[in-house]
């Protein structure tokens, strides 16, 4: 399956222009970075308000290896996911002690406190930040594979490979003793799941996965600097995982969609009312946020579990009603 | 000379993080809900205070006014939004994070509004009284009669709360619904309104943080302003010293985060001004993870 759609996405970006090629590289690095906050919050039950941070050490691990040992981008792109990782394994033993609005605070702390740090090191860059180059595509795809057109296939494989393993480890004991843990942390204890290791372990993956997304937003961007990675792009992942449904991986790609074309949108029906230029500009927040607290409300589940239920619901009515008949 | 400067610098700011604290401590006591909007309903009242500055001219003026709006405003908040939730969103995998879920969301919404209003850029608010410092014998401190007036507004504001938790029936009633909501209800107390009272004093408490954080700064405030992010972190972590339960945990806890961050500043590193808090949280959530004051159940939310 995910062959396929490897296969779909490798038409589809030859047909397109390069804008709608330049958005598809965003929503495939937000798909990646969606399914770490889904696999974090939805099946272990951590809330991270710290992927953001976690995002930008991946991205510094990254651009420093490029630009000081000149590392082929493959590499780069696997110690984006190790660094990333340890950070993520060491904040994740602190967050196994905490829970719920403690964890979020303590991971908000964080992504406010660190992308600071580029300051303090001269080796990050400072406010500028530094250069990231992946290089131009190899001649062998041709005179006019463009540039926009690397990214979203480095970004695209990325994404399928991610998708593939999160998938893959979801439906694993791993997955499993998320999802005990989440539900009852007596009862997983009780059946023998070490919680807290196995808290540690969800979100040092996530970390990993998220470093990787940091990784290749800075190549969409071409620089790493602590203004890509503000607070807001922490909370726009939340709200991408819950508007993906935040249990269910299936949905990741409409958070993803989402959150590329929420601004498009905006800057159409801003148009459209003839509205000024305070307004135009933060509509798409206004509607980010909104729709954030909309589904929280009334599809706590997100759109596919929600369809799913619904289509439960209907084929029980169907069986119940034939049985009437009977 | 140095040292006392940094202690008073130190307790000015933790006043004002003591200040949110409560904020944050009142929502938690009544909802269960730590309220990331927090720091947005602050710079929301600081936009009230800024209007009524505008228009009457007068900062006396402006600070009962932030605070009827920040009340009336949080109030608003817990009777729409917060019951909704609790109808809706409060079974199934996503009960534990729909509430920070919701009040994040809320922020942005916040933000958003304001920016659309008042625009992006910096407005100001000028200080009533002079914010240069006291001399004694030929130096200057950085102590200014501005920063001793934020502590005397705090520690009138905190002996007034006290009053109302102590010593009257509201007091009570609000103490009753915290600790056994069932109870109290049966006892003929209406559990929901005190819960909206209890938004609403948080929301006044915030406003005079945020108007006092703004004046105690360089008196610039903008919609994306550091200053208001580094009050939600600051006062959250303060409350989380103070055990998240406790109003007294909460004043204590702003006081030992503003002194503990002044002197990191001013003997460590003056660049660590961002990561402080968060290396200081830690610390605390490792060494004493149910506070100063408050029981160790309490942790597990």
């Amino acid at each position: 399956m995910f062959i396929l759609g490897g296969v779909v996405l490798y038409f589809l970006s030859g047909m397109v222009d390069e804008l709608r090629v330049y958005q598809g590289a965003t929503i495939a690095v937000y798909v990646i970075a969606i399914s770490s906050i889904i696999l974090l919050t939805g099946y272990s039950g951590q809330v991270s308000l710290g992927h953001g941070a976690l995002m930008a050490v991946g991205a510094y691990a990254a651009a420093v290896l490029r630009i000081e040992f000149n590392l082929p981008i493959i590499l780069c792109f696997v110690v984006a996911v190790l660094a990333a990782a340890i950070g993520g394994a060491l904040l994740g033993a602190a967050a196994a002690r905490l829970s719920g609005p403690y964890l979020a605070g303590t991971t908000l702390a964080l992504a406010i406190g660190l992308p600071s740090l580029a300051n303090q090191f001269a080796v990050l860059g400072g406010e500028q930040g530094l250069l990231f180059d992946v290089g131009f595509p190899p001649l062998a795809l041709g005179e006019d594979f463009t540039q926009y057109k690397w990214f979203f296939w480095i970004a695209a494989l990325a994404a399928l490979i991610s998708m593939w393993v999160v998938r893959n480890l979801l439906s694993s004991a791993y997955g499993r003793a998320w999802r005990a843990g989440r539900g009852n942390e007596v009862a997983a204890q009780l059946a023998g799941i070490n919680t807290a290791r196995s808290k540690v372990l969800a979100f040092t993956i996530s970390a990993g996965i998220a470093g990787l997304a940091g990784a290749l937003l800075a190549m969409t961007i071409g620089t790493v600097s602590p203004s890509a990675f503000p607070l807001a792009l922490s909370f726009s992942l939340l709200t991408g995982a819950v508007l993906s449904g935040i249990t269910t991986l299936g949905g990741v790609i409409i958070g993803a969609v989402v959150l590329v074309a929420i601004p498009e949108i905006a800057d159409v029906v801003a148009h459209r009312l003839g509205s000024s230029e305070s307004v135009t500009t933060n509509l798409p927040g206004l509607i980010v946020s909104g729709l954030l607290i909309l589904t929280v409300l009334f599809v706590p589940n997100g759109p596919v579990e929600q369809h799913r239920a619904r289509k439960a619901k209907h084929a029980a009515q169907h069986a119940s009603s034939k049985k009437d008949k009977h | 000379m140095q040292l006392l400067n940094t202690l008073l610098i130190g307790i000015t700011a933790g006043s004002i993080y003591a200040l949110m604290a409560i904020a944050f401590v009142l929502v938690w006591r009544s909802t269960r809900v730590v309220n990331f909007a927090q720091a947005g309903m602050a710079l929301l009242s600081t936009y009230f205070g800024y209007e009524a500055v505008s228009r009457i001219g007068s900062f006396w003026v402006a600070l009962p006014v932030a605070m009827i709006g920040g009340a009336l405003f949080a109030a608003l908040v817990e009777l729409i939004l917060m019951r909704l939730l609790v109808k809706h969103a409060s079974s199934g995998p996503i009960a534990g994070v729909a509430p920070i879920i919701a009040t994040l969301g809320l922020l942005g919404v916040i933000r958003s509004v304001i920016s659309m209003i008042w625009g992006g850029q910096d407005l100001r608010i000028v200080a009533p009284i002079s914010n240069n410092g006291f001399t004694i014998n030929g130096s200057t401190l950085v102590f200014s009669p501005l920063k001793l007036l934020v502590l005397v507004v705090v520690a009138v504001l905190l002996i007034l709360l006290t009053i109302l938790f102590q010593k009257t029936n509201l007091g009570l009633a609000l103490r009753a619904s915290a600790h056994a909501p069932e109870i109290a209800r049966l006892s003929g107390v209406r559990v929901d309104s005190v819960r909206t009272l209890g938004w609403a004093l948080a929301g006044a408490a915030g406003a005079v943080a945020g108007l006092f954080q703004t004046v105690n700064g360089n008196g610039n405030f903008s919609p994306d302003s550091i200053e208001f992010s580094l009050l939600l972190v600051s006062g959250f972590i303060a409350a989380v010293i103070g055990g998240l339960d406790s109003l007294l945990g909460a004043v204590l806890g702003g006081l030992f985060l503003g002194i503990t961050i002044s002197f990191v500043l001013m003997y460590v590193s003056s660049g660590l001004f961002f990561i402080a808090p968060f290396i200081i949280l830690l610390i605390v959530l490792f060494i004493r993870p149910q506070g100063i004051i408050g029981v160790k159940a309490g942790r597990r939310a």
